[in-house]
């Protein structure tokens, strides 16, 4: 697969059209954050996947290539998962190192 | 001769994508912003085939990777329905594998681009796409338009006006059409030669669409005869434009017979509600024909008009000269 070049998604935050994007993609992570975590609490693997898909597709045109690698790898993670035996404890650790990416956006250090 | 016919082409093209994930609306909503598009949107692949329908875009921006109907099978809803069929389609998709691409392009896509989007590479695909839709799209009217005037011919016009029609009465909106005639036509034929005779057909076909919007279409109805077709327009409105028409027609100085001016009679009829209409199509050109005979009656230079339930309409001057 190819990878994409990082430097073709890097936002600028003094770009109006840019701020606007970043600003609308960091006010939608919580709510993001929380689909994750019921997915999670549901051991829903599939709506984990789905979630992890649409995050891998659209955080590096918003200028979040980093969120963007982080559900490749979780979405990778499911799909080798065998659905029989879908265990949520097999991608917990694609699940923490997505969220608490997510979460260094929300509550910056 | 003129080139009118792209005239009728020039409005912005819509483009509608269908893809389930707000964020991808977002982003392609600003991204595009610069294009000169008009972006429309839909979650999912059922409805963006009404949508699809419904509107007529230009292009189609659809995501593979949808719950409910996925992109593939709503490709191939699109390229079964004689409605959209002709609607070129790019294809989106997360997964950048050669199979889901071959499988696209097999179904009748035009394009592919991968998630997540390089912008250029995105915008480029859109431009070049638009472009091939519109030499179609003018390859098509080509078979629908009059030599002469540049306009629609008369095939178009009676195809288009139940389209119109159809639509004003399902969504109760106004319409209005006008039947307009050249005013003692016969006799620069006859006095000048056709060959001025043309130019006028021309030259007169130029006015109308100068004062026409966008939205209004304009055919040749046969020899020195054009009608109108004016969707979301009362009859109050279509009055005052055909009026606007009248005046120009009758100021401009002919290079042939620069003593010898031109003016033009037009009977307008039209409904404030679409959904009030319970007549045909058929009626509102016999109704049209009507009003343009008593405004030729009334000394010719004249504009009629009344309202398709045959009462009258209350004129009030246009602002614009």
């Amino acid at each position: 697969m190819n990878e994409p070049d990082p430097n073709a998604f890097s936002l600028d935050i003094n770009d109006p059209e840019d701020a606007e994007l970043i600003e609308y993609f960091l006010g939608e992570l919580p709510e993001r954050v929380s689909a994750i975590n019921s997915a999670v609490t549901d051991e829903d693997i599939k709506e984990l996947g789905r979630i992890a898909h649409q995050l891998k597709g659209a955080a590096p045109g918003f200028g979040f290539p980093a969120i963007g690698s982080a559900a490749a790898q979780l979405e990778g993670s499911i799909k080798e998962l065998d659905e029989s035996f879908a265990d949520m404890k097999a991608v917990q650790a694609e699940v923490e190192s997505l969220l608490s990416l997510c979460q260094s956006y929300i509550t910056p250090k | 001769m003129p080139d009118v016919n792209l005239t009728q082409l020039d409005t912005t093209p819509v483009v509608l994508l269908i893809d389930d994930s707000q964020f991808v609306h977002r982003l392609l909503d600003a991204r595009l912003r610069s294009e000169s598009i008009s972006l429309i949107g839909e979650h999912d692949g059922k409805v963006g085939l009404e949508r699809a329908i419904e509107e007529g875009p230009a292009l189609i921006l659809l995501d593979l990777d949808m719950p409910v109907m996925d992109g593939f099978e709503t490709l191939r809803a699109l390229k079964d329905e004689p409605r959209t069929r002709d609607i070129p389609v790019i294809v989106l998709s997360g997964m950048n594998s050669s199979q889901d691409k071959v499988a696209a392009f097999d179904l009748g896509a035009v394009d592919f681009v991968t998630k997540p989007f390089e912008l250029t590479e995105l915008r480029a695909r859109v431009r070049s796409s638009l472009k091939m839709s519109a030499l179609l799209q003018m390859l098509s009217q080509k078979a629908q338009i009059d030599g002469l005037s540049g306009l629609f011919n008369r095939t178009y016009f009676d195809e288009r006006l139940k389209g119109e029609y159809d639509r004003a009465i399902r969504h109760g909106h106004p319409m209005s059409i006008a039947m307009i005639d050249l005013d003692h036509f016969k006799s620069i034929n006859d006095t000048y030669g056709h060959p001025a005779g043309d130019a006028v057909i021309a030259g007169v076909a130029q006015v109308i669409l100068h004062e026409l919007r966008s939205s209004d279409i304009a055919c040749r109805y046969g020899g020195e005869e054009f009608v109108l077709i004016m969707p979301e327009t009362n009859p109050e409105q279509a009055y005052n434009l055909c009026q606007r028409i009248r005046e120009r027609c009758e100021t401009i100085t002919w290079a042939r017979h620069p003593t010898r001016s031109v003016t033009l009679s037009a009977g307008v009829v039209g409904a404030d509600d679409g959904s009030s209409i319970n007549c045909t199509p058929s009626a509102w050109v016999e109704m049209a024909d009507r009003n343009l005979y008593s405004a030729k009656q009334a000394g010719r230079n004249t504009v009629k008009a009344s309202h398709i339930n045959g009462s009258a309409v209350q004129i009030t001057q246009s602002k614009a000269g």
